[in-house]
């Protein structure tokens, strides 16, 4: 990626979130989101990565108090069209009793002021973007019709539809299997590189992060670990829980966890 | 021929989708012995949990037979089949849909050693603690409702009832899937040890390759409800010859390249 000094696309300062009378969410976050780069978010269940997805579009539920700042680099964004959100689990987010192809054509029309038939052709080529299988057919269909994997690519239709600068992706994967997880994230790739859009992408996996990634942040307990290029936190983590998610990682070439009791040679 | 834990032949299982009906497992044939692990490796709607729930006698299949500690498992109803079903136990990904939520640690253990006459009432307290020492568990746990512990706590109370009534085989079926890095590695040890001091047969469903590796003796891979291919875990997944074998490794996510340990 170029290394030129640019202007954020958004900077964190300060930022902490507290729900409720409970721990802080997040406390006091200082982070940019560079322009056109794929930032992943990482860390354990509750170290607050979808409270930092939610506050940096807008979408902090009223129960939570924030305090600290979101500095925009340029006009204040305007939530649906400006950022894009996935969410992980897609048959929450589709309405259950509307065609997929009305719902992605209604953010459209919404946000591009789009007349309806503009607004339906932009769903079917947006779902042939996305790689959905005969898309004339399919923008008719209800959401129980489809996959698992298909509702996720009808959610990240609707999610571009407007065309965002941002697209946030909150384990967008986590509920779809390896295989279709990988193309989802192959999917995800595409798009920003094509539309020239910047990705926060949330998930646990560490290893998922560091196939898309530029930069990962590390999030525990609420706080920022550790903020570098992707090379660099994977290859040289600096902070002791960023080496310890490294090493817990079990991958095709993690020493089996029985080889001390049986007499299956070991490869390589 | 040596007599195996476990053996299935020719499972089959339909089920009605509106007016078609979808082969949700078709010819499914392997072993298991006493002390191994066994994976079933597959996408989405390959038919795993399928073949789980079968074994399981959640469901009944259309065909097939399935040997277990040499009885005709499918045969046995009533007082015979309860008695073997402690031999047989699981462990599924979200233990809370399994438990009542509201119930203790305590009363989720205690069931299965009352169910299965496994020990009278004044003694239950007494093996409660030493189950839940076997997962790693505080007593101070025993009083806990099961919402109020977190979920790597949670799975290991799932294991502790699985290991109440001293099986000979676990089912688990994505048992490991939902837990964060740290808390995983420290649950597939735990089941690592039992099998190795108990002598347990695992069945373990997952979709990650990278687990199946490391904890899987062997592994077989559904696809569309068939065998794809099976064998040595290793050996399948380094070198696997089906196509859904090959798209599974394809698909892995991997950190390598990143760490400088892609030393081979
Ligand atoms: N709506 C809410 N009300 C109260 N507490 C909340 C709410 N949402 C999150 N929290 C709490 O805030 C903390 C951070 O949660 P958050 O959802 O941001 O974590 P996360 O990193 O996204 O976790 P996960 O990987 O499980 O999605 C946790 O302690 C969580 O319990
Ligand atoms: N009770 C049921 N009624 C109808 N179809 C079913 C039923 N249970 C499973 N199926 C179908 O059988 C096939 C196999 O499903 P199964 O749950 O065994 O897959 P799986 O490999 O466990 O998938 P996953 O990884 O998503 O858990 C799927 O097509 C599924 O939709
Ligand atoms: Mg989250
Ligand atoms: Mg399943």
């Amino acid at each position: 990626m170029s290394a030129a000094p640019q202007v954020p696309l958004v900077a964190l300062r300060g930022l902490t979130v507290a729900y409720g009378d409970d721990a802080l969410a997040l406390s006091a976050i200082d982070l940019d989101i560079r322009a056109g780069e794929r930032l992943a978010l990482i860390g354990e269940s509750g170290s607050g990565k979808s409270t930092l997805a939610l506050a940096v579009a807008g979408l902090l539920p009223a129960s939570a108090k924030s305090a600290g700042t979101i500095v925009w680099g340029g006009a204040p964004p305007l939530g649906g069209r400006d950022i894009g959100f996935v969410f992980q689990n897609p048959a929450g987010s589709l309405d259950p009793v509307m065609a997929v192809g009305r719902q992605v054509a209604e953010v459209a029309r919404t946000h591009l002021g789009l007349s309806w038939t503009d607004a339906l052709a932009r769903a079917r080529d947006l779902f042939g973007r996305v790689g959905l299988p005969d898309p004339d057919t399919l923008v008719h269909a209800y959401p129980h019709q489809l996959s698992g994997g298909q509702k996720q690519r009808v959610t990240i239709a609707a999610a571009i539809a407007a065309r965002p600068k941002l697209l946030i992706a909150d384990e967008a994967t986590s509920a779809l299997d390896t295989i279709v997880q990988a193309e989802i994230v192959a999917l995800i790739r595409r798009l920003v590189a094509e539309d020239g859009m910047t990705l926060l992408f949330v998930s646990h996996d560490i290893a998922l992060a560091a196939e898309l990634a530029d930069r990962i942040a590390v999030l525990r307990n609420g706080k920022l670990l550790e903020l570098g290029s992707t090379r660099q936190v994977i290859g040289r983590p600096q902070d002791p829980y960023t080496q310890s998610l490294v090493v817990a990682h079990i991958s095709l070439d993690s020493p089996p966890l029985f080889a001390a009791t049986t007499d299956i040679p070991v490869n390589g | 021929m040596a007599e195996h834990l476990l053996t299935v032949d020719g499972l089959a299982k339909r089920f009605r989708r509106g007016d078609s009906t979808v082969a949700a497992a078709e010819a499914i044939s392997f072993h298991i012995d006493a002390a191994e692990t066994l994976a079933l490796a597959g996408p989405s709607g390959s038919g795993k949990s399928t073949v789980a729930r079968l074994l399981l006698r959640l469901i009944e299949p259309d065909a097939g037979s399935v040997t277990f500690e040499g009885e005709n498992w499918l045969a046995l109803e009533g007082a015979p089949l309860r008695t073997h079903r402690a031999k047989m136990q699981m462990v599924f990904q979200d233990p809370l849909a399994a438990f009542n939520p509201r119930a203790t640690v305590a009363r989720v253990l205690d069931d299965p050693l009352r169910i299965h006459r496994i020990a009278p009432r004044a003694e239950r307290p007494r093996r409660i603690a030493g189950l839940l020492e076997r997962v790693g568990l505080s007593t101070d746990l025993a009083g806990r409702a099961v919402h109020e512990v977190s979920g790597g706590q949670r799975q290991r109370v799932a294991i502790a009832r699985a290991i109440a009534t001293k099986p000979s085989l676990i089912v688990l079926d994505e048992a490991v899937s939902a837990l964060d890095v740290s808390v995983r590695g420290k649950i597939l040890e735990l089941l690592a040890d039992l099998q190795r001091t108990d002598g347990i047969a695992y069945l373990f469903i997952s979709h990650d390759l990278g687990l199946v590796r490391v904890f899987a003796h062997r592994v077989a891979i559904l696809d569309g409800g068939r065998l794809a291919e099976q064998g040595d875990a290793r050996a399948v997944i380094d070198a696997p010859q089906s196509a859904v074998g090959k798209a599974l490794v394809a698909a892995t996510p991997k950190l390598h390249g990143f760490t400088g340990q892609d030393a081979s």
